[in-house]
């Protein structure tokens, strides 16, 4: 794989011949129509761009060039400078040099600009009106100039969209030609088949490679953002940005940016403290905000710290009791991270006031819902005094997802590993009937446990989760699944394998019956109904 | 699945043929009445569902197949008997006699386990499948011998919505439905249990 830097290179390389097309063309409008204000305005802004971008990746010659003709170019506009013949010669050659240079970046034989182009250049800078001082003539570049196309293409994101849904059926049909090649056990189409695996194994992670942009692409719009919310709030914050060239899918990236500004505004105006009251709590003046990125196996992980009041628990069990969410006398016991899990509640919200930036019914809860949506995780960590974190787990494509096989009642189902704790087998005499609901201790931790048969397949008024005569045979195999920082534990009569598994979401008329994430076809052309663990969940506590 | 014949034949007004997989010749006809101009004909597929016959145009049939493996579906409606995957696409399968609370057709005892067969229904943006018992056929009819508006309607427990009109071919009572309108009606939005 190509480095990173050779990467920013390239783009560096073909925006720069975009430019250089585009100056080309507006500088021959121009001379046609040399009053036109508003190409002048365009070819300055192509050279500012070019400039700062040469700049910023270390080409100073071609920085150097650009700076030179912008000059020019704003004198033109400030009618100090005449765009008469020999300037626009001037100016012809000096774009034409640029192309030179940008086309010749990594060739060390293309040595120093030419001198005397920029003297002439010079001179038409510094000596205004004044042209006493001969142009001299310079040797022409574009007497054996070749046309060349850019290296890089724009491309509708939509049409990689396409792209991918096409691979996913693929995957699902050469996993289905690969088991029945295992059937009939001919070698030859073995290894046609195995052959096609690899084909089509690379292909999918081209294209989703294809796919995939920095995380700096959002991260770097945040400066600004910051910037412009503290100073609403009279905050003093500086936002520190770590991971930027971590990659993601670029949907994924644009679903959670929505979420990442609303956390960000809630951070700045919720959780850091004015200046005065910093200091009073012996914290420095300026407010510390972290926007991280990290990979961590097949997931992204981002997350939002801040140095802020943190979250008063108080609060949280005040307004959970008061939305009757939780019972007074329970509240108290509940630990710090269930009790944060309320935050993403709908209606859920802590803020007294609304300000500009925050508070205005939008809450954690949108968030969430982005979040789940792509099948990501997002959690709260949360000190009082000393600052909120929040922690978002991404998956890095969307298509793919590493998942859990399992059999119920003869259907096959799948659950994503993103979701997924731990697998454990427990007897029966393990599981415990408290009120409603089965309770099992899994590494000291107190669990609910449900039987997915009697959730998914019993008639609602004979449901009856809390009975573990319900169950089939003496040891339960039990899937610990988490959603918001709740765990729960699911039966399933069989366990299978884990598997990398292509999710299609399902049409209508099924496509909002949202305890599914969608189907998948398994290699034996059957199909595997794919669960969704928020969905889920809240279906066992609603039927609680 | 028999193609619809383009231009009919004012001779004919009414030809059944035998859609299983492959067009079969024409195993009905009746002579119409003298009838000097084309009629606007109408291709319809026709079903049983309970013991009465009920057609869809052509045009909203995708395709007619022997019911592939259903997986069940938990927490969908009733009539919902589950996904298949027909050719790749994995499509919702739908019971219409369990949706309009039509009394199946009695099973002679003793009869070995029937073939089923699948009607894909193409609607703009997704497929759905209808199960029905027998090979549905297929019938060439006048527009014209479509009743689209019997009085008696209001009472059937299928919504009048859903019913194009009634066709009479025969003896036949033909029930015409409007697929387009089940399947893109509100109830079936919201199916969520």
């Amino acid at each position: 794989m190509k480095s990173r830097e050779q990467e920013y290179k390239e783009i560096f390389i073909a925006e720069a011949l975009e430019y250089f097309d585009a100056l080309n063309r507006h500088i021959s409008d121009l001379e046609r129509k040399p009053q036109d204000d508003h190409v002048l305005a365009e070819i300055f802004r192509l050279l500012h761009n070019l400039k700062a971008n040469a700049k910023a990746i270390g080409y100073l010659q071609i920085s150097e060039v650009s700076h030179k003709l912008e000059t020019a170019f704003s004198l033109i506009r400030n009618k100090e400078l005449s765009f008469s013949d020999e300037v626009v010669t001037v100016l012809f050659d000096g774009i034409d040099m640029l192309g030179e240079l940008i086309s010749n970046v990594d060739n060390p034989g293309m040595g120093e600009p030419d001198p005397v182009l920029l003297r002439n250049l010079d001179i038409i800078v510094d000596n205004l009106s004044d042209s006493t001082i001969e142009l001299a003539k310079v040797q022409k570049y574009n007497t054996s100039r070749k046309l060349s196309l850019s290296d890089l293409i724009y491309i509708q994101i939509k049409k990689l969209d396409h792209l991918l849904n096409l691979v996913g059926e693929l995957m699902i049909d050469r996993d289905r030609i690969l088991s029945i090649s295992r059937e009939l056990n001919n070698d030859e189409l073995m290894s046609v088949s195995s052959h096609l695996y690899r084909i089509t194994e690379e292909l999918q992670y081209s294209v989703m490679d294809a796919r995939l942009v920095t995380v700096g692409s959002l991260f770097n719009k945040f400066p600004r953002i910051v910037r412009d919310i503290a100073v609403a709030e009279k905050k003093e914050v500086n936002l520190e940005l770590i991971g930027q060239d971590i990659q993601i899918d670029r949907n994924i990236l644009q679903i959670i940016t929505d979420s990442l500004l609303h956390l960000v505004r809630n951070a700045i105006t919720h959780g850091i403290e004015k200046p005065e009251e910093r200091l009073k709590a012996g914290k420095p003046r300026e407010g510390r905000l972290a926007l991280t990125a990290r990979n961590d196996r097949e997931n992204v992980v981002i997350k939002l710290i801040d140095d802020g009041k943190g979250i008063d628990l108080k609060q949280v069990r005040k307004a959970a009791v008061d939305r009757r969410m939780v019972p007074a006398d329970v509240v108290e016991n509940l630990p710090q991270a269930e009790l944060l899990s309320y935050l993403f509640e709908p209606g859920f919200s802590l803020a007294k006031e609304v300000t500009e930036f925050s508070g205005r019914g939008v809450g954690l809860d949108v968030v969430k819902n982005a979040i789940d949506s792509i099948g990501g995780r997002i959690n709260i960590e949360s000190e009082k005094g000393k600052g909120t974190t929040f922690i978002l787990r991404l998956p890095t494509s969307i298509a793919v997802k590493g998942a859990l096989l399992f059999e119920v009642d003869d259907i096959y189902y799948a659950i994503p590993l993103i979701h997924t704790e731990s697998v454990v087998s427990m007897d029966v005499s393990e599981l415990h009937e408290v009120g409603e609901v089965l309770l099992a201790d899994v590494k000291g931790e107190t669990i609910a446990v449900v039987y997915l048969n009697e959730l998914l397949n019993s008639a609602p008024d004979t449901m009856r989760l809390g009975d573990v005569t319900r169950l089939k045979g003496q040891v339960q195999n039990i899937i610990i699944v988490s959603y918001n920082n709740r765990k729960l534990g699911l039966i399933v009569d069989k366990l299978y394998r884990q598997q990398d598994i292509v999710v299609k979401s399902l049409k209508k008329p099924l496509d909002n019956i949202d305890i599914y994430g969608g189907v998948t076809l398994l290699g034996t052309g059957k199909v595997c109904l794919v669960l969704d663990v928020p969905a889920i969940t809240r279906y066992f506590i609603n039927r609680r | 699945m028999a193609q619809a014949k383009k231009g009919a034949n004012p001779q004919t007004e009414a030809e059944v043929n035998n859609t299983e997989q492959a067009s079969a010749p024409a195993d009905n006809r009746e002579s119409s009445p003298k009838n000097t101009r084309p009629e606007e004909m109408v291709h319809l597929v026709v079903f049983k569902l309970g013991t009465e016959s009920y057609g869809i145009k052509i045009e909203q049939v995708k395709e007619v197949t022997v019911t592939p493996t259903i997986t069940r579906m938990p927490r969908t409606p009733h009539f919902i008997k589950g996904v298949a995957n027909i050719r790749g696409d994995i499509i919702a399968i739908m019971n219409l006699e369990e949706r309009f609370g039509i009394r199946p057709a009695p099973v002679p005892e003793n009869e070995p386990v029937r073939t089923t067969y699948t009607l894909v229904i193409e609607a703009k943006d997704y497929s759905i499948g209808v199960v029905v018992q027998e090979v549905p056929q297929s019938l060439n009819i006048a527009m014209s011998k479509i009743d689209k508006a019997p009085s008696f309607l209001q009472d059937v427990s299928i919504n009048e919505n859903y019913i194009e009109g009634i066709a009479k071919v025969n003896n036949q009572l033909i029930v015409v439905l409007d697929m387009f309108k089940i399947l893109t009606h509100d109830e079936i939005k919201q199916l969520v249990s």
